[in-house]
């Protein structure tokens, strides 16, 4: 069963659409990957999901039915808008939010005390929240969103203010949930994370989707006709089925004629012992295929 | 309920905690022991009551001084007994200006040789008191009214004071309470001191919302608490707050009465009856309920507390009106006017608390006010309930009264 099941929805402001009949599931074990550029209704598709909007049409289905105020015991979000109560410290202030998601406060003050040691924390829990650093303050709500064990876990750019140790810890901290069969949403701009952790994505552009699906397969859509192939010799010019090869240092981009394979060239490389120390069929970056659909070259998933 | 308990508890930390809260609870009383203990210091005679103390500080030091009249119309054959030694006749102005320069009188009359034609007589004094204004003494009145009466102290009385209207009701009727300095003061200490806790209260609340607002807390507490769950929280906790300030003040306020009287005497007429903390408490649950839930819609609805200063404004408004009428009150506390204001929910909460430390308002009158108010309570909470909306919550906007006041009857 789906954690998520989104169909059709849809929802206006006014005269603009800010979600133009959105469909799209999340199932346990994944993270999937919500991404679009500003504007594009990731945020009011979230929060939809969560109940903090009503559609105007469509439905959504999370944890199993409709949502109710026990299920968002069950739900871990990091919204967009990042908030925590400035002016108290910050043991306090975490350990009062994990009793508002069905906590006891003895439970509540031990997972608090036990994710501010692996946040590197631990030091400043007795400062107030506003004497703290961006970046400590964005590990602090990450503990918000992960305190409680949430089921659903809906995370809005995880890794903004992060330096690298600390982007990898969270990377390291979602596989884990997600290991432990946890579904994940994650939105974020950094498509290089997407490419990392992503097992699928939806591509919403101006309230609509453009792309979804499974991100190999996407990469694999939007993949041109190419070969890399990176070899100590020059590459003869005459392979067959290549119409073109563009030599950058030792690796080539090799692009094929229609209807020719790269099992047919990486045969032909073998055959006239070429040595071959990597061959791989080129894949467009999802930087690239998010440009690419934005600009409007892409095509309607 | 167990999430409406957490949100209370924080909230109610939260703000007694606060410093400024802090503050204010123990600062106003100290005070009122500060002006106490002054007062005790400064009273020289043990048989000074407090009353003449503070009514020595209102009084002129010219007001004990005679006055004095010139008589250009032959009327004035006689001075009364019962003011020669306050009025003294002159033979001319002269006479008159030389003894009012020279402090020895405080004023005198001219009574002009048309009187009998014009009615018009002369005050002359030396300067207008800013405190009792050009207030006459009266004592002219008596002077003409004895001798145009033919020096007969009765028809004199009965001239100057034609009926004394004694009402006789089937019903118990109020009293209006004995007066003095003191005493004239007790219902606009009362007044004061309810007008602004029901506002500092309600303002708690709208500082609660907005500062969540702005810290952008909003959106985390829409997917753990729900809307009604965080309003009631946030009520009854704010509520609580201004509960106990109420009760730490009235406390402070009963035991300073107390430790005044023992310092030096207090008029019996300078104390509270204990009905009025009973009745101040129940107009105190209510009418913050009202202007708490109003503030609270406010808060939904802007997003900052600078966009809410309009909108504070027009909800205190009907909070200000008992105060702009408050003479009329205090000294009119049983007149249409008065009644009207003290059943009207949104004036009720302080003009009730006005007449009721002013005089002895009906029960049912006081029973009908508050039934009044909770009702409007009732209704005012559940239209900020409706308020209290993600989509209110998250957005915020420029606050125009006719969407507040749509928005609160659950039509925008």
């Amino acid at each position: 069963m789906a954690t998520i099941e989104v169909e059709n929805i849809s929802k206006r402001f006014g005269t603009q659409i800010a979600v133009d009949d959105v469909t799209f599931s999340v199932e346990p074990g994944e993270i999937f990957g919500l991404l679009g550029p500003n504007g594009a209704g990731k945020t009011t598709s979230l929060r939809i999901i969560l109940d903090i909007f009503k559609p105007d049409s469509g439905t959504v289905a999370i944890l199993g039915g409709t949502m109710s105020e026990d299920k968002k015991d069950r739900i871990g979000y990091l919204p967009e808008e990042r908030g925590l109560y400035q002016d108290i410290q910050l043991e306090s202030g975490l350990t009062y939010m994990a009793t508002l998601k069905g906590l006891s406060k003895p439970e509540a003050s031990r997972r608090v005390s036990a994710y501010l040691e692996r946040f590197d924390l631990g030091e400043a829990r007795k400062k107030k929240i506003k004497e703290l650093s961006k970046g400590m303050q964005q590990k602090a709500q990450l503990i918000v969103t992960l305190v409680h064990q949430p089921e659903l876990i809906i995370i809005d750019e995880p890794f903004s203010a992060l330096d690298p140790v600390n982007t990898q810890m969270v990377k390291d901290l979602l596989r884990e949930e997600r290991n432990n069969g946890k579904a994940i949403i994650m939105c974020t701009h950094q498509m290089h994370q997407v490419e990392a952790l992503c097992d699928r994505l939806v591509l919403i552009h101006k309230g609509k989707v453009m792309l979804y699906g499974k991100l190999e397969e996407i990469q694999r859509m939007y993949a041109a006709h190419e070969v890399i192939v990176r070899t100590l010799v020059d590459l003869p010019t005459d392979l067959a089925g290549v119409e073109r090869v563009e030599q950058e240092n030792s690796t080539a981009h090799l692009q094929l004629a229609p209807g020719t394979s790269a099992q047919s060239v990486l045969r032909e490389l073998v055959e006239r012992k070429i040595p071959v120390e990597q061959f791989e069929i080129a894949m467009p970056t999802l930087d690239e295929i998010f440009i690419q659909v934005v600009q409007g070259q892409g095509e309607s998933a | 309920m167990h999430k409406t308990w957490l949100v209370l508890k924080n909230e109610f930390r939260t703000v007694v905690l606060r410093p400024s809260f802090l503050i204010m609870l123990v600062l106003i009383p100290l005070a009122g022991f500060l002006v106490t203990y002054i007062i005790g210091l400064v009273q020289t005679s043990p048989e000074t009551s407090a009353a003449q103390t503070v009514e020595n500080i209102f009084t002129s030091p010219q007001g004990n001084l005679p006055e004095g009249f010139v008589d250009h119309s032959g009327l004035i054959n006689t001075v009364p007994n019962e003011i020669s030694s306050i009025l003294m006749q002159f033979p001319s102005e002269a006479d008159a200006h030389d003894a009012l320069m020279g402090d020895r009188i405080q004023a005198y009359y001219i009574i002009p040789e048309d009187y009998i034609a014009s009615g018009q007589v002369v005050a002359v004094r030396k300067e207008v008191n800013p405190i009792q204004g050009f207030e006459q003494s009266g004592v002219i009145e008596i002077l003409i009214a004895h001798n145009l009466l033919g020096s007969d102290p009765m028809l004199a009385q009965r001239y100057l004071s034609p009926a004394q209207i004694k009402t006789e009701s089937l019903e118990p009727q109020p009293v209006q309470r004995e007066q003095g300095v003191l005493a004239y003061f007790l219902p606009y200490i009362v007044t004061f001191l309810f007008y602004f806790v029901i506002i500092s209260s309600a303002s708690l609340m709208l500082s609660s919302v907005t500062n969540e607002k702005q810290n952008r807390m909003m959106e985390i507490l829409m997917t753990s608490v729900s809307p009604v769950q965080l309003l009631t929280g946030k009520i009854i906790a704010l509520g609580a707050a201004g509960l106990l300030q109420t009760m730490v003040w009235s406390s402070a306020g009963l035991l300073l009465l107390r430790i005044s009287g023992r310092v030096f005497s207090l008029p019996p007429e300078f104390q509270l009856p204990v009905s009025i903390l009973v009745w101040g408490a129940l107009f105190f649950v209510f009418g913050y309920a009202v202007f708490g839930g109003l503030m609270a819609a406010v808060g939904a609805l802007v997003p900052n507390l600078k966009e809410a200063s309009q909108a504070t404004t027009i909800i205190i408004l009907p909070m200000v009106v008992p105060l702009v009428l408050l003479n009329a009150l205090i000294n009119t506390p049983n007149s249409g006017l008065s009644v009207v204001l003290s059943l009207f929910p949104l004036t009720s909460p302080v003009s009730m608390m006005t007449r009721l430390a002013a005089t002895s308002v009906p029960f049912w009158q006081v029973a009908l006010a508050l039934l009044l108010l909770a009702g409007t309570a009732v209704l005012v909470v559940r239209g900020a309930a409706g308020m209290f909306r993600a989509q209110n919550l998250l957005v915020g906007q420029t606050f125009k009264l006719k969407t507040f006041l749509l928005a609160l009857v659950g039509k925008a």
